[in-house]
């Protein structure tokens, strides 16, 4: 009992000694942020089954490199003098391991802000603890729309991207206003992500419409294989496909449609799996003629699409690959999309201001309206207005395949305001 | 009682480990006593997958998905009962170690690589089925279920996991731990002896799935919540190196074990490679199995055995010395 009541007394004089400097320390200066600095954080699956995306943050990394770099609008380098340090860790796609590192970032690095965090599951994982903390959460890459839908209970998280309802919701209205008499068959993953895209598409077919979808499938994303899925949905005897679902899957769907020899006519597929990288795999296991006259949506330009080849943005991201991230390959949209974002948070932290604050970047981020990023489509503006809006990108254009590439089929088409 | 110098530096091990598991919180982070948290979870869960594969000598590869079960069983009734989350630990290692039990029965027709492919393709089954939809209702789908604050349960985790350590020591030196060593090693002889191979087989894999459930409860309560993520193939990949790192076939060397899986992934990634922390944390693999074959175990005991020999001529000369000190005083008179 002797030992117990030392130990006892050890923690009672940490506590006392702790304590206060811990408190006052917090309310003297934002942590994270200096007259030189602003250390940001973030994390990504770097190794594991999704770490296809791991070129994200080296994106934001060879972007915030370019920023530090090059002397801004005040003549200062960096944002207003402050060189951004971007801290990102591995998370292998595992919540275990997402919970862990963003504690890392916030109790140890004690970083400002994160930033860009990947993954629907994982960043749900920290969304509680970083709201507790009042850590702001920006810009996770996922389009789960209730990231952006549930500002009210978590007020310091914030999506980027169109979120999944939205895009569906544009096939829904493309389908019941130019296809009247199409047969819908939808193939969906079974996780939030594809439920978000097939509540979309549904509230935007109309429940008038509704008996134009004769099929629905659903597959798990760790199953091995769709083709059960295909078969029954090909016996609907649907002459439209919705394929809703990651990039290796949906590859895997074209694929296996062009074993079992079925011409769906059309085949509307998701902007995430739409990059040109996953779709020119999707015509080399299937073909042109299977891949052909797919319809989707985009908000970025896509670096391996070369009608693109002299537009301004895309060679400032060359040069900015080439520069800081030489060995990259700058044809993966993930470099790409980790840099257009890096584009955002740049504007946010200039909105903020000079006097830094995570209040401050909160609100800058609640309430921007940024109409200069040229890594995305030309006149799409990203804009919020909390607590009405919180979808900082809700333009997007509707795209066709045809000749190995995409092209537009629509101008912009702003699913502002919602509802 | 004598003990043997590699039991004595077990033990002095043991008491180390004790010292600084007790004190760490008290100068350290509660970030960094985070980590130790998971350590104590996964040296609960290797403690258990050590029973069954270094000491009835039955591999698996889907340890991770007993751990799932606890973790679900503490979840699922955390949303929808109202007891309360330390209350469910028990619960969830009877509700895994019951699966465990079931199914050592299929799993005594198999052996060797055939059983690691059984518990494998029962990993994989176990992602497959949480996240399905007909279950939705009650695991949350491939969401998960989310039930309370990120908690860091770093005492209680360590003090299940001395308990288990004691009961797991105990039980490898009974007469069912003789038993389960002799399944292992000589089948034929261990059943003319009167060993009833079916029971020890099935009981060890109740009993390995038993931890690895109330480690997984630990790691829901832990996270606040679970996610079919959590317990992929990996874990249980993860597990299984750790424990053949640490030595199977050594209660000690899961204390190794148990920091390999927490550190190693980690350290690869800040010095050996950042862009490529797989090839890193192959290295490091690569290169303990080559210096120590036998695990971080099988390196104690040589250390201990080194530091016998090289202490023992000492005492012995100073043994002898007295000796001859007192003969020459006796022949004296």
């Amino acid at each position: 009992m002797r030992k117990g009541m030392g130990t006892l007394a050890v923690l009672a004089a940490a506590l006392a000694f702790g304590l206060p400097a811990a408190l006052g320390g917090a309310a003297a200066t934002t942590p994270g942020v200096t007259a030189h600095s602003i250390l940001l954080g973030g994390t990504f699956p770097l190794t594991g089954a999704a770490s296809s995306y791991a070129p994200i943050p080296r994106g934001m990394q060879a972007f915030f490199s370019y920023i530090n770099a090059r002397k801004g609008p005040d003549g200062k380098r960096g944002v207003g003098g402050r060189q951004i340090i971007w801290k990102y860790y591995d998370d292998a796609y595992n919540p275990t391991q997402t919970v862990q590192q963003t504690q890392r970032l916030v109790e140890q690095d004690k970083v400002f802000a994160l930033v860009g965090g990947l993954g629907t599951e994982p960043q749900q994982a920290v969304r509680d603890y970083l709201n507790q903390k009042k850590v702001p959460q920006l810009y996770v890459s996922t389009g789960a729309t209730f990231f952006g839908s549930d500002h009210k209970k978590y007020p310091w998280t914030i999506g980027w991207q169109p979120d999944y309802q939205s895009e569906a919701a544009i096939y829904g209205r493309y389908i019941r206003d130019h296809m009247p008499n199409a047969k819908v068959a939808v193939l969906y993953q079974n996780d939030d992500y594809g439920k978000d895209y097939n509540a979309g598409f549904v509230g935007g077919l109309g429940s008038a419409n509704s008996d134009r979808v004769v099929a629905t499938r659903t597959f798990n994303v760790t199953d091995p294989a769709v083709t059960t899925q295909l078969v029954a949905l090909r016996a609907s005897g649907a002459d439209t496909l919705m394929i809703f679902a990651t990039p290796a899957k949906t590859i895997q769907t074209y694929a296996t449609i062009a074993r079992l020899g079925w011409k769906p006519g059309h085949i509307f597929v998701n902007s995430v799996s739409a990059a040109q990288v996953f779709i020119n795999t999707a015509v080399q296991l299937s073909g042109a003629s299977t891949v052909n006259g797919s319809i989707s949506t985009y908000y970025t330009k896509d670096p391996a699409n070369p009608s693109w080849d002299n537009d301004p943005g895309m060679k400032l991201y060359r040069q900015i690959m080439k520069k800081y991230y030489p060995s990259g390959n700058d044809k993966d949209a993930n470099y790409f999309y980790g840099m257009a974002k890096g584009w955002t948070i740049v504007q946010a932290l200039y909105k903020a201001g000079k006097n830094l604050t995570r209040e401050s970047l909160m609100n800058a981020v609640n309430h921007l309206n940024d109409s200069t990023n040229p890594f995305l489509l030309p006149k799409v503006v990203v804009k919020t207005n909390a607590p009405k809006d919180n979808f900082p990108i809700s333009q997007q254009e509707l795209i066709q395949f045809e000749n190995g590439g995409w092209t537009p089929i629509s101008g912009l088409i702003d699913t502002r305001p919602r509802g | 009682m004598r003990l043997r110098p590699a039991a004595l530096v077990q033990l002095v091990a043991i008491a180390a480990v004790a010292a600084f598991v007790a004190t760490y919180p008290l100068y350290k982070s509660d970030y960094e006593a985070t980590k130790l948290t998971l350590v104590g979870i996964y040296l609960i869960a290797i403690l258990g997958l050590n029973l069954l594969t270094g000491y009835s000598g039955q591999i698996t590869l889907g340890h991770g998905a007993f751990m799932g079960i606890g973790a679900y069983t503490t979840a699922i009734l955390v949303t929808k009962t109202s007891i309360s989350d330390y209350a469910t630990i028990p619960l969830a290692g009877i509700a895994a170690g019951l699966i465990g039990f079931l199914f050592g029965f299929p799993a005594l027709r198999l052996h060797g690589v055939y059983l690691a492919l059984a518990t494998f393709g029962g990993a994989v089954a176990f992602v497959s089925i949480v996240q399905s939809t007909h279950y939705q209702g009650l695991t949350g789908g491939a969401t998960g279920l989310f039930f309370g604050p990120l908690k860091n349960p770093y005492y209680l985790t360590w003090g299940i996991c001395a308990f288990l350590y004691l009961v797991a020591w105990l039980l490898v030196h009974s007469k069912a731990g003789r038993a389960f060593k002799a399944v292992r090693d000589a089948p034929i002889a261990a059943v003319s002896s009167g060993v009833n191979i079916a029971l020890v087989k099935t009981l060890a894999f109740g009993i390995a799935s038993a931890y690895a459930g109330v480690a997984g409860a630990l790691l829901a309560i832990r996270l606040g919540s679970v996610s079919p993520l959590s317990f992929t193939v990996t874990l249980s990949i993860l597990l299984l190196t750790g424990a053949a790192l640490g030595g199977l076939g050594s209660l000690t060397g899961m204390i190794f074990g148990a920091l390999f899986i927490q550190f190693v992934p980690g350290f690869a990634e800040d010095h050996v490679s950042k862009t490529a922390p797989q090839v890193g944390y192959g290295l490091i693999l690569l290169a303990v199995l080559f210096l120590m074959p036998g695990g971080a175990a099988q390196l104690l005991h040589r250390l201990g055995t080194l530091l016998y020999r090289t202490t023992r001529p000492l005492y012995t000369r100073a043994a002898r010395r007295a000796e001859a000190v007192a003969t020459s005083t006796r022949s004296r008179t």
